[in-house]
């Protein structure tokens, strides 16, 4: 492996993370306080405005560590397998958000916390590959040796993704299917449409915020 | 229109929790 490290990191807290925060924030107050009920399903169909965008940003922080691995296999550049350990945990993290705010709505529409379906189970395995990932770095001693197989194991654990955004299409389940990222047009009022591109805006702002921040963080425990 | 309000705050909640958290760790590791 060839040495990098970046003579001058930047700080880990700067404007960025917190021009994300304060997006984020927006987005919240714009869904609870001046985005309209469901009226079938009620308060909790507003569980959709942070569910969705993060798994979303899930999507784009693990795809993150996939083209940063493919990128450290072919390169060998430790910079990109400090991106990719940075996108894992705040992948990690995203991932939970959706698996916690998943059940939550679905107890109340639903009738129960969880099914054994196949856009769930799908989800679950790819938080267990990523905190797997983690454990992973943690267990092998030599850097060289760490950094590629958790490349590989990153690089697999990404190619879960289109089959989970696929299986409400491919499976029977009781998952719904997409609203807006789907061929026709957005299923939603357009109040609640920009509620959600707001949210999912902000939270991919959050995501390279995090990833952004983390890489720092690792940077300067290198440096 | 059902009355669920307690799992909606509970999400949003428990989000908050997990992206403070996170970012409290980022905090705490970062310190010299």
């Amino acid at each position: 492996m060839t040495e990098s490290s970046p003579a001058k990191p930047g700080p880990v807290f700067d404007w960025f993370l917190f021009l994300a925060v304060a997006l984020v924030a927006t987005a919240v107050v714009r869904a609870l306080a001046f985005t309209p009920y469901e009226i079938a399903q009620g308060a909790a169909q507003k569980i959709y405005y942070i569910h969705v965008p993060a798994a979303l940003s899930a999507y784009l922080a693990l795809g993150i560590v996939a083209v940063m691995s493919v990128m450290f296999l072919w390169l060998h550049d430790p910079r990109a397998d400090r991106l990719a350990l940075a996108a894992a945990e705040v992948g990690l993290l995203f991932t939970t958000v959706v698996l916690v705010t998943g059940p939550l709505w679905a107890k109340p529409i639903w009738g129960t916390w969880w099914s054994w379906d196949m856009r769930l189970n799908l989800t679950m395995f790819l938080w267990f590959l990523t905190a797997a990932y983690l454990v992973l770095r943690g267990a092998v001693d030599d850097e060289a040796m760490r950094a590629r197989f958790c490349a590989v194991l990153g690089i697999l654990a990404a190619l879960l993704i289109p089959f989970i955004h696929l299986s409400v299409y491919l499976f029977r389940t009781m998952h719904p299917e997409p609203i807006v990222l789907q061929p026709g047009p957005p299923k939603l009022p357009a109040e609640m449409l920009y509620t959600w591109i707001l949210g999912v805006v902000a939270f991919a702002v959050l995501c390279v915020a995090l990833i952004r921040a983390r890489y720092r963080l690792e940077v300067n425990r290198d440096a | 229109m059902p009355d669920n309000r307690a799992y909606f705050i509970a999400a949003y909640v428990l989000a908050g929790v997990l992206f403070g958290g996170y970012i409290a760790s980022l905090w705490w590791r970062s310190r010299k």
